[in-house]
Parts: C-alpha cells; structure tokens; sequence
C-alpha cells in the first residue's frame, strides 16, 4: 500500500506539468497533424522567459508565470506565421514539416544559448518547505505546481469542450473547408490554438524549470513522452490526454521506485508504448487526428 | 607517410565529414527513396559503436588486431542491423508520425542503456580501451590511414547507393517512397523491402559508429546526441534527398564548411572554438533545414534525373 501511495503522490507531483505540456501539444497535433518537434522549445523557452524575468526583475515566480506563459504563446504565433504557414501554403510534404519543425527545435535550442549563455540556470526562489501527503514528503513548492497545473488543465479542457470558440477550434480541427463554410475565419483560430499550446507549453516549462534547473535540452528532455502520452491518449481527446499523461506520471514514479533508477523507467515506458504503437497500428495516428 | 600540411586537426575534420557522408548516403536510402523518417540515425550509429566497444574491451578474444578488430566490427555490424530489422519491423507499415516515435525511441533507449549500463559501458563515466589495430608509426600517420580506410568503406557504400538506383530493387524502393498501397496493390512486397533496407542500411551505420569508436578511443554518453542525426539529415536535405550524390555535396558544404574551413582556417580568437562555433554550427544546421526545405525542397542538386526527363517530356 505504501508502494503505490509512494507512487500516486510522486508522479502526481512530479509529472504534472507533462499533463499540461501534452494538452498544449494535443491542440496543435489535432488542429494541424502536424507532429511539431519545435514544441519542445516552446516549453525550453518557456523556463527560460520564467528564470529570466525572475532573475532579472526580481519577481516573485508565481508572478513571473503570466508573463513568461504569454511570450511562450507569442513565440508559438511568430514560429506559425513565419514558418509553418508559409510551409504549408508551399505545399511542403508532412516529412518535410516534420524536418521543418526538427530544424526549428534546433535552431531556437541552440540560439537561445546565444541570448541566455551556455551555464545551467536556476530559478532564483527560497527554499520550499516539506508537506507530508499521506504518509509521503512533498516540497510545498511541487504541490503548488500540482495544483496550479490542475486549475489550467481544467480552464483549457473547459475552454475547449464548452465555450463557443472551443467549438470554433474543435470544428476546425474536424474539417477546415465546412468550418470555413460555416463563417469560422481559420486563420484567426488557427492563430488563437498556437498561441494557446504555447502558453501551456511555455507554463510546463516554467514548471520543469522551477522544481529542477534551466537548460537548453529541458524541453527536449520531455519531449518523446509528450509524443507518446499525445498518441496513446489523445484518441480520447482531451480528457484521454489527462488520464495517460497522470497514467504516465505514476507508472514513471513507481517504477523509479522499483528499480531505483528513473532512466529504467523512461525506457520501459517507451517500449510500452511503442508496442502499443505497433499493435494499434496506423489507426492509432489517425484517431488523434480527428 | 602523412603530407606535411595535413594537421591531425585536419585529419580529424576530414574524418568527421567523410563519416557523417555515410551515414547522410545511408539516410538517403532510407529517407530519400524508401520516405522512412528516421529521426534516430545516432540510434544505431551508437549502438553499433558502443556494441564494437564493449566486444572489443570486455571481451577476452583468443586473438589479436587486426583479427580481434574485424571480428567485434563485424559482430557490432550485426547487432546494429538485428536493431534496425526490430526497429524497422516496428515502424514499417506506420504512418510518419509513428516512425518518428520509433526510430526517437530507439534513439533514447540506446543513449539510456549506455549511461545506465555501467558495468559494460562505463556509464557517463565512460569507456576507453580501443585503439586503432595497427602501428604504421606515429599517430598521426595511423591516424591518417584510418582516415583513408573510412573513405574507401564510405566510397562502397556510394558505389552501393549508385547501384540500388539503377536496379530493380531501387526503382521498387522508390515506388514504396512514393506510393506505398498502390505498389502494395501491385503485388511489389513493400514491408519485407522496408525492414530489410532498414536492417542493411542500420547495420552500415553500426559500422561507421565501431569505426568512430576506434578513432576517438574513448566513448561516452555524449557521443550520443542529437547533432549526430542532425549532420546527417542537413547534408542530405541540403545536396538533395533524392539525388545519390545528395548526401555528399550536402555534408561537403555543411559539416565541411565548420568542421574544416571554420575550424582550420579561420582565424578566430581560441575561445570561440569550446562553445561558441559548436553552438553556432547546430544553429546554422537547424536554420538550413528550415530555408533549404521551405525554399528549394529538393536540394542544391534538385529532383532525380529520371524525373527531369519526364519532366522535360510531358512539358511540365
């Protein structure tokens, strides 16, 4: 019983900006099909904005949370408008998109090194205080994260399954030539979806950031869990997202527990998942598209 | 025996391009006419480098170099190419999206194997132990010699790649490349060409990847990362995906161009050359995938020859 308390509260803990990073990539992946490789620089950055504005203005980090989730957002715009739109208007293949968005993540990885320096960086933030959780120490700070992480989950779910611009999105995402029929201007959602998976990419990150270090693989670090929490779940849209990605979390704590190296269990997670991939087959790919 | 004005500098640049020019020929089988996104080539480049470190050092062989070399490359050929027929096998009739995961999942496994597995790889510790399996003289001149021994098996695999265009086995692959169900419809065995490219194509990279080993003598995690993948694919986008000659006139003006031009000639203040031209490279080789592909899709060479022809026949 202590095993999977240990388990419950650890990867609820520590994974849960995974479950927000994996909503704002579901967004796009739907809208798009588009396997965007750069959204791990979203999140990269997004600890990056956070630490900066922390470090260099002295603010507190819940009050550096807004700032930084809205340059993530506007960074996510300024990649579509500038890349991927003109790629898409180019008829560039899916493969090449795919490259596309890999040389993006490389250029913004490696760029930022320019603008940020080459050290790891640490957010500047007291020390957090112990809670006990049902037997089991958690930092005051993870829990907060928990909790804030919960609230924007929620928010986007609600904001995407009930509000009339939700619908726009979710409509456009199932068929662009009938939404546009039905006056939805795609551009303008189109927009609105990047600006939002980046907001939620960019507030993971800050996440990531804050509860270890800031560096520039950060992202990248995450990023085939997030592809793989996003295949598996997103079948069952969103709310399939939250279920894996929280599933993902606690298996990855319990078998860190198990066998004592969390490595293991990243490995062990993917060959599930990819023979999950292989089992399903192409249907896989193509229920989270639609 | 080495010519005066090749520093081992230099040698180790020319090294680095003529590898990353088998591994970009080998991707442009695999990506280029077969369309198999591999995004894990340092996968089983790595695998076959650390499977050739850990035969060679670990091993007890009842023989010496040459022999104990040509054994362990042959068996790390091997067990790259049984990952690329599993792997392969795995990926092969999914969609991009899904090769994409495979081949980055494999990627990863192997860089957590080799920094979990202590005991055989030396973890992030590392692994030493390997050297080049003869003594010509000097360093330099082994060195040298290994350069020209790289050049002649990366030289046979285009000589490989030159032939698969010209036969039916590359005119089925580029069916598959195009349209998978519709050569499939035609009774072409489209996954059993996949898997076996696969493993044949992973297995030479493992080659390249125990042939690397050997000339840095020292593997570690580190070696594993991205910039491996990277090299390979912005050579080969940047000459031409679907051109034989792609990959080599690609990696000539991307890796050739920092790793010998900058790197040599350059006369740039010393600190530059830790962080700042390693960075900067891997900035100019994500920008370059992004221009070359959104601006001239097919590369410095363009389209395949047979598709100008019939191009310039029907007019269009």
């Amino acid at each position: 019983m202590d095993f999977v308390t240990q388990s419950v509260v650890l990867g609820l803990t520590e994974y849960a900006p995974l479950v927000l990073a994996a909503i704002g990539f579901v967004l796009l992946y739907r809208l798009t099909g588009l396997i965007n490789v750069a959204y791990s620089e979203t999140i990269t950055l997004g600890a990056y904005f956070g630490m900066w504005l922390n470090t260099s203005f002295g603010l507190d980090f819940y009050a550096v949370l807004f700032p930084a989730g809205l340059m993530a957002g506007a960074l996510s715009v300024a990649t579509y408008l500038l890349i991927f739109r003109p790629a898409r208007q180019r008829n560039v293949g899916v493969l090449e998109m795919i490259i596309i968005s890999f040389g993006l993540s490389i250029f913004l990885r490696y760029g930022l090194q320019f603008i940020f320096g080459y050290p790891v960086r640490f957010y500047d933030v007291p020390p957090p205080e112990t809670v006990m959780i049902l037997g089991v120490g958690v930092s005051s700070f993870r829990l907060l994260a928990v909790a804030s992480v919960a609230v924007l989950a929620l928010l986007l779910y609600g904001f995407i399954q009930r509000s009339s611009l939700g619908l726009q999105i979710r409509a456009l995402a199932s068929d662009e030539n009938l939404a546009q029929v039905s006056g939805i201007r795609p551009l303008a959602v189109t927009v609105l979806i990047w600006f939002i998976a980046g907001v939620a990419g960019g507030l993971a990150g800050a996440f990531f950031g804050v509860a270890s270090a800031v560096a520039p693989l950060l992202g990248w670090r995450q990023f085939l869990l997030i592809l793989l929490v996003v295949l598996v779940g997103g079948s069952w849209g969103l709310g399939g997202i939250i279920v894996v990605g929280v599933g993902t979390g606690v298996a990855l704590a319990a078998m860190t527990l198990q066998f004592g190296q969390a490595l293991y269990a990243q490995l062990a997670l993917i060959v599930v998942f990819v023979a999950i991939l292989k089992l399903r087959g192409r249907r896989l790919t193509e229920m989270g598209k639609v | 025996m080495t010519p005066d004005w090749l520093s081992a500098f230099l040698i180790s640049g020319l090294f680095d391009v003529v590898m990353v020019m088998g591994l970009a020929l080998l991707l442009h089988l695999q990506l280029g006419l077969a369309r198999i996104a591999n995004f894990g080539v340092v996968g089983f480049w790595g695998i076959g480098m650390y499977a050739f470190g850990v035969l060679f050092v670990k091993v007890d062989w009842p023989f010496g170099d040459p022999w104990q070399f040509l054994v362990c490359a042959a068996l790390a050929s091997v067990v790259a190419g049984l990952a690329g027929l599993l792997v392969g096998w795995l990926i092969a009739d999914l969609d991009t999206d899904g090769q994409l995961v495979g081949t980055l999942g494999f990627a990863t496994a192997v860089l957590i194997l080799a920094t979990t597995e202590q005991k055989l790889t030396g973890g992030a510790l590392g692994m030493g132990g390997l050297d080049i399996p003869y003594d010509v003289g000097s360093v330099k001149d082994n060195e040298f010699l290994w350069l020209v021994i790289v050049t002649v098996v990366v030289a046979a695999i285009l000589l490989y790649v030159w032939r698969v265009h010209r036969s039916p086995y590359g005119r089925l692959l580029i069916a598959v490349g195009g349209n998978d169900p519709l050569a499939r419809s035609l009774g072409k065995p489209t996954f059993r060409a996949k898997i076996w490219l696969f493993a044949l194509s992973s297995g030479a990279m493992g080659l390249l990847g125990a042939m690397y080993g050997v000339m840095v003598r020292f593997l570690d995690p580190n070696n594993l990362g991205v910039d491996v993948t990277l090299a390979a694919m912005v050579g080969l986008v940047l000459g031409g995906t679907a051109r034989v000659w792609g990959g080599v006139v690609g990696v000539i003006l991307s890796v050739g161009l920092f790793d010998i031009v900058i790197q040599n000639y350059l006369p740039l203040p010393r600190e530059w050359y830790t962080q700042a031209i390693p960075v900067l490279r891997e900035a100019v080789f994500g920008a370059v995938l992004i221009v070359v592909l959104l601006l001239r899709p097919l590369g410095v060479l363009g389209d395949m020859r047979r598709d100008q022809l019939m191009r310039r026949l029907h007019g269009r």
